[in-house]
């Protein structure tokens, strides 16, 4: 097990930069996701801490060693591929054995190993088969069995979940998570997807085009947001976002004024969270637009005169129909005010209802 | 609304008068197909057929004829047998058995009016080294002022161009075909145009300047010499073909053979190469047939008759016997044909997949 540090990484391909000024310390035995929308270098910074690309500038630490020149065979790091990148011309008992080959291991003592692994990820009867004819969540699992068999200091797992479909994902989701507790390794999981990554990770690394955005345990990320694109990103359905301009304690978007707390000038940007947001006698008017019933909870869309507001309400049955007329209220407290050119949090910035509907925070 | 009903029997009727109409349809248009194509292969068959009857039944040295008729007189209605049954057989049963009994027909026809025709007389040159001296005496002439080797050297000489090319042609190709698939380089596209120019030269036009090349390096009347001019003129397709198999290899899978400790070689040997293995096949087919069939450059370049190919053999032996038995040359010719015929029939599954595996820029 090892604790993994990066000191001001950065990663370009020619003149490309990919990773710049990445700071960051994940502790033994943690269990950590990198998060981010596709294409902002969760990848490239799995792929650095395995070996397969170095750094450009930057020192990457495991423990106490730097460990940017050492080769990917010598860092004894396990990695699932997004594609899993199972060898295709070996059967799934020579696919996990594969690295233990490379340890010297006789074949006489590999091969409970591997069924020991095999069982792990419940394989054990698949041992004979070719990864042509392994369902994908088969074929996840075999991979899953190979990174582990050589004993990891560290778990690198790419999407892994994203090639599956939605029951085995939830499945999956849990058992990836029982295991890592069960085996106590430093574990990365990449994921574009924000629920993925709150419900497996202890805690959460939110990158944003080659920068670290924010890094926080769930709850952090979801209820105090650094910037405008964490809460955006977190959360389902997503944050409801009014832009306005802050003025003797009170915000205008569009006709609409809404009181506030905290100070705030200039232009900001409102972040309301769909579920802290309820029907109520006062508050913001507007006319309900569309609905669309989830299950437990139905996701209404209001017409506003600040635009579409999501809003979330508990129950299966609709108690409103299209075209009502309704007021929007919702809890100051669980308010997110951003300042609209940094996109930082102002973390003492509430709104509050308009009207003096609800109290003051 | 009001549809004006139908009687069932109408409808019917009506349906069966169009299925009737389409599988006669069908059946004129297989029909028509199939009696094209066999009007097509018939010339492109003849002389094939032809050439093994020659060699089998000819006793005069003169070209016969009667045997060709005959076997053809066999061959032709078993095989029209064969379409008609398989065009009226109902189930698999009773095609094979209508294929069994035709098969005895056909062999019994064969059996008593073909067999007792052939001989092998005609292959006197794999036992007699001064054949044509035999041959011309048989038919009251003077003996030719040709040479001849043994012909198993010359067999033994053709293996060995052929093999030696085809070896270093699949190791160079495999080779430099990674390396362009996988690395960028100053140059790498223009290398990838000018494999394709350079394929397009006929060889013939590079005659006299490697005639010279080859005589200032004292590789000329040598093996080597032939050897590499071929790969020099092989190899730039073969890395053309291997490029497109290498770039259909996963990227992941050689990276994950990395981080479980393979080495970059062996990751090369044990995990990407298995995976192209196919494409050497077939590149190795194509060189060694490429090889054993060498005409211009053995004929240019190898001047002692211990050097012979198998090619220089048929042309000598159709210079000298030609008009005197045609017998003896074409059993030649069968002789040399049927390395060739082995080695394709033998790697058709592998050369098959060649156009759906490979190939791509
Ligand atoms: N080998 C490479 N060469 C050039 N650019 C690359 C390479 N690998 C990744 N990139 C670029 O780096 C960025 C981040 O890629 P990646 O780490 O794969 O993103 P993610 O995994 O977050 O979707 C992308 O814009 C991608 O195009
Ligand atoms: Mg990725």
């Amino acid at each position: 097990m090892a604790r993994v540090e990066f000191r001001r990484i950065e990663k370009r391909f020619g003149d490309v930069v990919v990773i710049q000024d990445m700071d960051l310390v994940i502790n033994d035995g943690e269990f950590v996701a990198l998060l981010g929308p596709s294409g902002c270098g969760k990848s490239t910074s799995l792929f650095m801490l395995a070996g397969i690309y170095m750094p450009s500038a930057g020192e990457l630490r495991f423990d106490d060693s730097v460990v940017n020149e050492v080769e990917a065979r010598d860092r004894n790091v396990g990695i699932v591929f997004q594609s899993y990148a199972l060898y295709p011309h070996m059967t799934v008992q020579n696919n996990i054995m594969f690295p233990l080959r490379f340890k010297g291991v006789p074949r006489e003592q590999a091969l409970p190993k591997v069924r020991e692994a095999a069982e792990l990820v419940h394989v054990g009867e698949l041992l004979d088969r070719r990864p042509a004819q392994l369902s994908g969540g088969q074929q996840q699992r075999v991979a899953l069995a190979r990174a582990l068999i050589k004993e990891p200091q560290l778990l690198l797992l790419d999407e892994p979940l994203s090639n599956l479909d939605a029951t085995l994902r939830l499945t999956m989701r849990t058992e990836i998570k029982a295991l890592q507790e069960r085996l106590g390794v430093t574990t990365i999981l990449v994921t574009h997807d924000q629920l993925e990554a709150t419900t497996m990770a202890d805690r959460v690394i939110c990158m944003r085009a080659g920068r670290i955005e924010q890094v926080g345990s769930p709850d952090d990320l979801y209820s105090r947001p650094a910037s405008l694109f964490v809460a955006s990103f977190i959360g389902s359905p997503p944050i409801n976002l009014l832009t306005g301009q802050a003025q003797n304690g009170a915000i205008r978007v569009k006709e609409l004024s809404l009181p506030c707390s905290g100070g705030v000038s200039g232009e900001v940007t409102v972040g309301l969270r769909p579920e802290h947001m309820h029907f109520g006698d006062t508050g913001i008017p507007g006319r309900i637009a569309q609905l669309e019933p989830m299950g437990r909870e139905i996701l209404y869309v209001i017409d506003t005169p600040v635009g579409h507001v999501r809003i979330l309400e508990g129950g299966s049955v609709a108690a409103h129909r299209i075209g009502e007329a309704v007021h929007l209220a919702f809890e100051p407290d669980a308010t997110l005010v951003f300042e609209a050119d940094t996109e930082a949090l102002l973390p003492n910035a509430r709104v509050l209802l308009p009207n003096g509907g609800a109290a003051a925070a | 609304m009001a549809i004006p009903a139908v009687p069932a029997a109408v409808t019917q009727t009506h349906w069966d008068r169009l299925a009737i109409r389409a599988r006669w349809k069908r059946r004129a248009k297989s029909t028509g197909l199939y009696s094209f194509l066999i009007a097509v292969s018939i010339p492109i068959m003849l002389p094939y057929f032809w050439l093994v009857t020659i060699a089998f039944s000819a006793k005069r040295g003169v070209a016969e004829t009667e045997v060709l008729w005959l076997s053809i007189s066999i061959l032709v209605p078993t095989l029209l047998a064969y379409w008609i049954w398989s065009i009226f057989a109902r189930n698999i049963g009773q095609l094979l058995m209508g294929f069994l009994a035709v098969t005895a027909v056909g062999g019994a026809a064969f059996a008593v009016y073909v067999l007792p025709e052939l001989h092998l007389r005609n292959f006197i040159f794999m036992v007699e080294t001064n054949f044509p001296d035999v041959v011309r005496s048989r038919a009251g002439e003077v003996s030719g002022g040709i040479s001849f080797p043994n012909v198993w050297q010359a067999f033994a000489n053709s293996l060995y161009l052929a093999g030696a090319q085809t070896v270093i042609v699949a190791t160079v190709a495999s080779l430099a075909a990674y390396y362009l698939s996988r690395f960028q380089f100053p140059g790498r596209a223009a290398m990838l145009r000018s494999l394709l120019v350079l394929h397009a030269f006929p060889v013939l036009t590079l005659i006299v300047p490697l005639f010279l090349l080859l005589n200032f390096v004292g590789l000329l009347d040598q093996m080597l010499g032939v050897i590499l001019v071929l790969v020099g003129f092989e190899l730039p397709f073969a890395i053309f073909i291997m490029k497109g198999f290498f770039d259909a290899v996963p990227w992941d899978i050689e990276m994950s053979a990395l981080t479980d400790g393979a080495s970059r070689r062996q990751a090369f040997v044990k995990v990407v190469l298995p995976q192209v293995t196919n494409g050497i096949i077939a590149i190795s087919v194509f060189s060694f047939i490429r090889g054993w069939e060498e005409y211009i450059f053995v004929f240019t370049f190898l001047i002692k008759n211990t050097n012979w190919t198998m090619s220089l053999y048929m042309f000598f032996v159709r210079d000298d016997l030609m008009g005197v038995d045609f017998g003896v040359v074409s059993a030649v010719g069968v002789f040399y044909l049927i390395p060739s015929l082995v080695l394709y029939v033998a790697a058709q599954k592998f050369l098959m997949q060649m156009s759906v595996g490979g190939v791509k820029g």
